[in-house]
């Protein structure tokens, strides 16, 4: 088409406004000095971002959930690589139903799951609650793996692992040689997406939580109901910035459009 | 290929032992049989539920807020991903990671900045008093328009780019031809465009529908124990008050309007693929 419509560009307008402007008030409220969050802020300063960065309960939980998006993402990887290559190339029965339950994270409300592990795996199985996360996150992540990763496998042609084995590979060594670098790609998008998706998720770990181990959205949302300081929109310009950082990063190693290609298909 | 079978289950084995283990079976525990709650409980409870006038309105609420979140994804994100998806200037690249950026940032960061723009020291409020509109500023946190914003918000990146992947498939020399053949702008999107994109929109649909009816977060600052929803009632239960059987009733409510959404979004599409 030469001329957008106009009834579609004030739409996708409206879209932009709704999405992004709600982030710069935000932004804007973090420099205040003053004590309440308002709009427009009393002062400029940088007192909120000293605050929040030297407020334990917010460093603990950051290192927190650090450490647990870390080693579910990896976790989820190491589980989910090789289930991806054995649904998409082993030739078993009930395939429809074996990525049907991969994808099952996905469709359950994370609620629910949350509330099912804290009371089969914490009070009926008496884990602790780290052990409840990781498995809990590891199988949110899983959906990313196989779909991610499987998206990949599809252009990666059977026939150059046949050639490998004919040309007397191993299993092992054809897996590291042809397939994997078809595959490093969607490695890399699976394990940004799951990173990502692990360290913002609440309704999973705000039920599985205890006092020694929180994560960080989870400890900010208990902060905004109890207090209206800016601490809060301190913290949010922080991750926000940090979020724009790896966003500029996966623009550079794959380009973002097709990290988030693989979601959805 | 794996040539043996013993292999292929081998690798898939751990992954669905973890699924299994910790998703399917405790989901199945809890929905149906919870522990410390005695046989029967749980379906008592729901029968109740759907009787109760005050729970009832939850799940109503919980219905209305999510259609209406998905339509305007839809009405608004539609339209975004098309123009993003047909224009060949050089923004359009940074405006589509621009629409995709929100969905990397934190739900709670996301939300936050409803507080600032609707909270009683917030931004409409101040305009609306200063523009001499009303006296005081109205209450706009706390209110079924603000966890609709809230979720709008939250899931028209995802409506975006499911769009856009739709709409991009679609050859836009079909678009050509329709104008070529005389079909007004209006014409082409209604006849061309938009049929060819419904596999799309659906999904755009399914995913922001079960996303907006599961939403914790949102519901949860903006709409406040004034305006409950049933992922909100949902914790209440089984964070609060410890009543395992409603948290159970409420979880069945929850997980069956998400599981009909995604059956049905599936037939339609396979529907309209075996007519195509």
């Amino acid at each position: 088409m030469k001329r957008s419509s106009p009834v579609a560009a004030s739409l996708a307008v409206l879209g932009y406004l709704v999405m992004i402007v709600p982030i710069l008030f935000v932004v804007a409220t973090a420099f205040t000095e003053g004590e309440t969050l308002r709009f427009p802020p009393e002062g400029l300063s940088l007192r909120w971002f000293d605050e929040a960065t030297s407020y334990q309960p917010f460093t603990d939980a950051l290192l927190s959930s650090l450490q647990l998006a870390l080693l579910a993402t990896v976790l989820a990887l190491a589980v989910g690589i090789p289930a991806t290559l054995a649904i998409m190339r082993g030739r078993l029965p009930g395939r429809s139903l074996v990525e049907g339950l991969f994808l099952s994270p996905l469709i359950l409300p994370e609620l629910v799951v949350g509330l099912a592990l804290f009371q089969q795996l914490m009070l009926q199985l008496e884990l602790d609650n780290f052990q409840a996360l990781l498995i809990g996150h590891t199988a949110l992540l899983l959906p990313y793996a196989v779909r991610v990763t499987g998206a990949s496998l599809v252009l990666a042609d059977p026939a150059l692992e046949e050639a490998a084995r004919g040309l007397g590979a191993s299993p092992l060594r054809t897996f590291f040689t042809v397939t994997l670098p078809v595959l490093r790609p969607g490695i890399i998008s699976a394990a940004l997406l799951s990173f990502v998706t692990s360290f913002n998720n609440v309704p999973i770990s705000l039920l599985l939580q205890s006092r020694d181990f929180r994560t960080l959205p989870v400890t900010m949302l208990d902060y905004v109901q109890q207090n209206y300081t800016p601490i809060i929109a301190a913290m949010s310009t922080l991750l926000l910035a940090a979020t724009v950082v790896l966003a500029v990063v996966a623009e550079r190693i794959l380009g973002f459009a097709r990290i988030f290609g693989g979601i959805n298909r | 290929m794996i040539r043996s079978r013993r292999i292929a289950l081998a690798l898939l084995l751990p992954g669905l032992a973890l699924l299994v283990g910790g998703v399917v079976a405790p989901s199945l525990v809890m929905l149906l049989s919870p522990p410390r709650v005695e046989t029967g409980e749980v379906l008592d409870r729901l029968g109740r539920m759907l009787s109760d006038p005050y729970d009832l309105e939850i799940v109503w609420r919980t219905l209305r807020v999510g259609l209406v979140v998905t339509a305007i994804c839809v009405l608004l994100g539609f339209p975004t991903a098309f123009l993003l998806a047909r224009s060949r200037s050089r923004w359009a690249g940074p405006l589509l990671a621009l629409a995709i950026f929100p969905l990397l940032l934190s739900n709670v960061v996301r939300t936050y900045g409803w507080l600032v723009v609707l909270g009683s020291n917030g931004v409409v409020g101040k305009t609306l008093v200063a523009l001499g509109f009303t006296d005081e500023a109205p209450q706009l946190l706390y209110t079924e328009l603000a966890v609709v914003l809230g979720l709008v918000q939250l899931f028209l990146p995802l409506a975006i780019v499911t769009c856009y992947s739709a709409v991009a498939q679609v050859d836009a020399g079909l678009d050509d031809a329709a104008r070529g053949l005389g079909a007004g702008r209006t014409r082409t999107m209604w006849s061309v465009v938009i049929p060819l994109s419904m596999p799309g929109i659906a999904m755009a649909a399914t995913l922001v529908f079960a996303g907006a009816v599961t939403a914790y977060t949102t519901p949860y600052l903006l709409g406040g124990s004034r305006q409950r929803m049933l992922s909100t009632q949902l914790f209440s239960y089984s964070g609060v008050t410890l009543d395992w059987a409603a948290a159970s009733a409420t979880a069945i409510v929850m997980t069956i309007l998400v599981v009909l959404v995604y059956v049905a979004s599936t037939l339609a599409t396979r529907t309209r693929g075996r007519i195509q």
